[in-house]
């Protein structure tokens, strides 16, 4: 399989194929909203005006699904920036994939000896990739997300959020530090997995040659769809974690 | 792939807040803007159309009313045609059969007239024609004072008829 550019500045591992897709997915993220906004108007708004009120559309009952309507609004950016980011990043390795050939150690792309006596002597190096193929970059939107469902958590519903981790009753207080700790680990994993696995069945189904052709067009388009479910599960995850932290439900609680 | 980049983790969550302020300042924040505006600006129609409704709602009634006044004026007024034209019917009437009564009273009088002026006339030619039958009788049978007598008895005759 492929290895990864990965640069060691005195300790500090800089992985090109990573940085440089993340770059990629925000230059596109943000030509593609500026674009939205070019020409903005209020009664005549252009196609892509509507293509991304439509989506905002989308992402605000997406949002209203899981907390009051008065709430919507604050996670609105929030929910639309991570839809769009995850769903770019899934579909920037669809499309190709950058590989060269190496048989010399070269620092700069981290080739070591070790690196290239596992290959015996020549090594694959991948530059282009989904960034959310690489488990560092979902665990770091996982982190994001988690680190806002607890701060608003404690923040806005400080009482109730400290209390819930000992409901039904006190002795029920690991299980719940499990659920806390498993969400932001489901969430890191889960899309890393769906689009990692979609990378190497590409990779695979590539070994197949010309013969290989109707099933990577199967599975691109496949993949295309499955970048988009997990680009959404990320971003309603994300605000049902929100609204338990931050929403107290007086019915739901009387009926547990 | 086997190991985790924890460099790669700092500079997505840097890239992932960048972006999102980025697109906050620049994109969603003027599209947000704009969407506000046009919610407010179809409120604003609605109920400027809800208002232009009642407007025309109550100039509808006021008409419905105006047509009731109308109708009910040209119902008076052709009440009030309807009897002056009875009364005016009955005042020709009236004095057609006035007119029609003093001609005739007209008439009869002429006619008593007429019928006493022939009476008259009448008399004098009958107390001629009679003087002139007698006295021819007469001259050739009785003298003049028996024929005088004659005459006279004859005449009171005539006159008491």
């Amino acid at each position: 399989m492929h290895e990864f550019p990965v640069w060691d500045v005195g300790g500090f591992r800089i992985d090109f194929s990573t940085w440089g897709t993340i770059i990629v997915t925000m230059i596109i993220t943000f030509a593609l909203a500026r674009l939205a906004v070019r020409n903005l108007s209020v009664e005549n708004p252009s196609k892509m005006q509507n293509f991304m009120e439509w989506i905002i559309e989308f992402v605000h009952n997406t949002v209203a699904s899981t907390m009051p309507l008065e709430k919507v609004k604050r996670y609105l950016s929030l929910g639309l920036t991570l839809i769009l980011f995850i769903f770019i990043s899934n579909l920037l390795g669809l499309p190709f994939g950058v590989v060269f050939e190496y048989s010399e150690p070269n620092a700069f792309l981290g080739i070591t000896n070790e690196l290239l006596e596992k290959y015996h002597g020549h090594v694959h190096i991948a530059f282009w990739k989904s960034p959310t193929a690489d488990l560092s970059v979902t665990a770091g939107l996982a982190i994001v997300v988690i680190f806002l469902v607890h701060y608003l958590g404690l923040k806005e519903n400080r009482k109730h959020y400290l209390k819930h981790y000992f409901e039904p009753f006190p002795i029920f207080f690991p299980l719940n530090l499990i659920k806390e700790i498993s969400k932001p680990l489901t969430l890191a994993l889960r899309l890393y997995a769906n689009i990692f696995a979609g990378e190497v069945l590409i990779a695979t189904i590539l070994m197949l040659g010309l013969w290989g052709l109707p099933f990577l067009a199967a599975w691109q388009a496949f993949s295309i769809f499955v970048g988009g479910i997990q680009a959404f599960l990320f971003t309603i995850l994300t605000m049902v974690y929100i609204s338990q932290a931050t929403i107290h439900h007086h019915d739901e609680e009387e009926a547990h | 792939m086997d190991k985790f980049i924890w460099e790669s983790t700092v500079f997505a969550i840097v890239a992932f807040l960048v972006l999102l302020w980025l697109l906050n300042k620049y994109a969603f924040g003027p599209l947000f803007a704009v969407m506000e505006k046009r919610r407010q600006l179809i409120q604003e129609q609605m109920s400027t159309a809800e208002t232009s409704r009642k407007a025309a709602e109550a100039s509808l009634d006021e008409q419905k009313v105006a047509l009731e006044q109308a109708r009910k004026e040209a119902y008076a007024i052709i009440d009030q045609a309807r009897s002056t034209s009875t009364k005016q019917a009955d005042e020709i009437v009236q004095s057609a059969k006035n007119e029609a009564a003093r001609l005739k009273d007209d008439a009869l009088k002429d006619i008593e007239s007429e019928k006493n002026k022939a009476i008259a006339a009448l008399r004098t030619e009958v107390g001629g024609i009679s003087v002139k039958i007698a006295s021819k009788i007469i001259e050739k049978q009785v003298d003049e004072k028996s024929q005088e007598q004659l005459v006279d008895q004859y005449l009171k005759e005539v006159g008491s008829k």
